[in-house]
């Protein structure tokens, strides 16, 4: 064990802490397991993250009682302590009338540090730092609302992906990690957030016209058992839960980039864990920025 | 030397602590025009279990240095200022001598502003006491003394010790005069302001008296020496045990595995050198 982590030691900068704590008391999860995770998944989400602002969610105690909201806490600026090394991006916020530095991944070593600071959830914009007010992501956030299932949501992005398709679009689609199903669209940055928040707007309302299940009104998002196509957060700074980012569920559950062909009914998002995440070869965001689309608005 | 070894077998015996030889503060405690020149001693030690921390490969004592956050390199000491926390990760620094400016310098007094009944200080606020003996004369000390035994009130009175302003009482215990430091009132929470605590109901009364009868079934004398800090002797005797050189058997809780982490690291850095 002390060899093992003396060789640890010598793979990466950070001085890893507290390694045997519980994060997931249910799922058996300790810190370790959490890093081991990230730091498989690394070759997959760095770069989908690189040079864009991160948003942390931090449990510190894991997520035992983390409803409270006593145990976790939300983090933009990087805190106290942050190396030299990790790489910063100011930007000024005009409510905390100073800059906030946010926080770059763009290494393995940052990703492994953040996985050390306990933040378990990690939420990026849709933007990157060369364009920040020009997003190079649409997003939709397909979520269901209870007796709405999962299943439900699968068949909206099913619709979702048809339309998107017809106009020349690239959708690709991973699971929230909770009840939900996110839909990404990477577009060249060259419009502004209002742009293709209206845009995104725009695609909700044509499908609710013609199905019962959907609406793409904020406030109808409480109806039971509907499907809301949320468009709102394609705003700057709004942000989305990376992909492969763990979520606070008993389960440890992940948001999961999923190949099409993989949603459908009785998809369960419980399924995919930290444990069986892992596990997968696939790689279904491999190509994302490799077909980015020339939105014409 | 005699005396000492004296000292130590007395002290198997006693269940206070020895007193300790020098003191810590002189002054006087000033009533009016009226001064009685003191010693302040020590009377309470904080005994439990400490340790040295020693390097595990060759048992040297480890040191503490003051490591900066963002390099990880030792500062030395005019490199350090102290910082005063306004915001979240927001400082106002001041060095060493600003502080120590404004700092209040002890005026060797203790005093005295009134006396008061001993038992309506509210014992929350009792900090820490200290043993005051005479000073040159016993005379005026021997006055005060017996003053406050006959009275049975105590001086509430001012006192700075070291850099701190303190309140105080000045009572008499087992016939000598002591003197307690307390806490400022801002420094004590008051239940009540536990939102967790809420309205509490009234018991009812066949509940309440049952209550009463168990606490009356266990009442007795208050004796400190049925208290003792088992950690404490327990160590002590593991370390009895281990000067005589016996092997001590530790029960371990089990050490957390690392391995796939180290692996996943091996194999994570790979993949991504070959990008």
């Amino acid at each position: 064990m002390t060899d093992d982590l003396d060789e640890i030691g010598k793979l990466t900068k950070v001085k890893l802490k507290n390694l045997d704590k519980c994060f997931y008391p249910d799922a058996g999860v300790t810190k370790a397991h959490v890093i081991e995770y990230y730091v498989t998944l690394a070759p997959k989400i760095l770069p989908i993250v690189k040079d864009r602002p991160l948003v942390l969610t931090r449990y510190p105690d894991g997520i035992k009682d983390a409803q409270l909201g006593k145990t976790s806490f939300f983090e933009k600026n990087a805190p106290g302590g942050t190396p030299a090394w990790v790489k910063l991006y100011p930007i000024y916020s005009p409510t905390s009338k100073r800059d906030v530095n946010y926080i770059l991944c763009n290494d393995l070593d940052t990703l492994i540090w953040l996985a050390n600071l306990a933040a378990l959830e990690i939420h990026m914009p849709f933007s990157t730092i060369h364009e920040i007010n020009k997003p190079d992501l649409l997003f939709f956030d397909v979520d269901p609302e209870p007796p709405a299932t999962l299943d439900d949501a699968a068949e909206v992005a099913l619709q979702l992906k048809d339309k998107l398709l017809a106009l020349g679009l690239t959708p690709f689609i991973k699971t929230s990690g909770k009840k939900g199903l996110h839909v990404v669209i990477p577009i060249e940055p060259e419009h502004s957030f209002e742009a293709t928040r209206a845009f995104v707007h725009q695609i909700g309302i044509e499908l609710a016209k013609n199905s019962d299940l959907i609406v793409s009104e904020f406030k109808d998002t409480k109806k039971p058992g509907k499907v809301f196509t949320d468009y709102l957060q394609n705003s700057p700074m709004r942000t989305m839960v990376i992909p492969y980012s763990l979520r606070p569920t008993p389960e440890a559950t992940v948001s999961t980039p999923l190949e099409w062909s993989e949603v459908q009914k009785g998809l369960n998002p419980t399924d995919y864990t930290l444990f069986s995440v892992s596990k997968r070869t696939s790689n279904p965001w491999k190509e994302i920025f490799s077909k980015r689309c020339k939105l014409e608005i | 030397m005699e005396q000492q070894e004296e000292n130590l077998e007395q002290d198997q015996e006693k269940t206070s602590a020895s007193a300790p030889s020098r003191s810590i503060w002189s002054g006087s405690i000033t009533i009016g025009l009226v001064n009685v020149p003191v010693k302040l001693f020590s009377m309470i030690y904080d005994k439990g279990v400490s340790f040295h921390f020693l390097h595990k490969t060759d048992g040297q004592p480890l040191k503490y240095v003051k490591m900066c956050t963002k390099d990880d390199k030792i500062v030395p000491w005019n490199e350090v200022v102290r910082g005063y926390e306004v915001a979240k990760n927001e400082y106002i620094t001041f060095e060493k001598a600003e502080l120590d400016a404004v700092r209040p310098e002890s005026d060797k007094r203790i005093r005295v502003s009134k006396f008061v009944d001993y038992f309506s200080v509210d014992p929350i606020y009792f900090d820490r006491t200290y043993a005051l003996l005479p000073d040159k004369s016993k005379d005026a000390y021997t006055l005060l003394l017996n003053a406050l035994q006959k009275t049975n009130k105590a001086g509430a009175c001012r006192i700075t010790l070291r850099t701190k302003e303190y309140p105080a009482l000045l009572h008499p215990y087992k016939g000598a005069l002591v003197l307690t430091t307390l806490r400022y009132a801002y420094d004590v929470v008051d239940p009540r302001d536990f939102e967790k605590l809420g309205k509490l109901e009234e018991p009812q009364k066949a509940e309440l008296d049952l209550a009463v009868k168990i606490v009356k079934d266990l009442s007795g004398e208050f004796d400190i020496t049925e208290f003792k800090d088992s950690y404490m002797e327990k160590v002590q005797e593991l370390v009895k045990q281990k000067a005589k050189g016996e092997k001590i058997t530790v029960t371990q809780t089990p050490e957390v595995e690392v391995k796939g982490l180290m692996v996943a690291l091996r194999e994570t850095l790979k993949q991504l050198e070959k990008k």
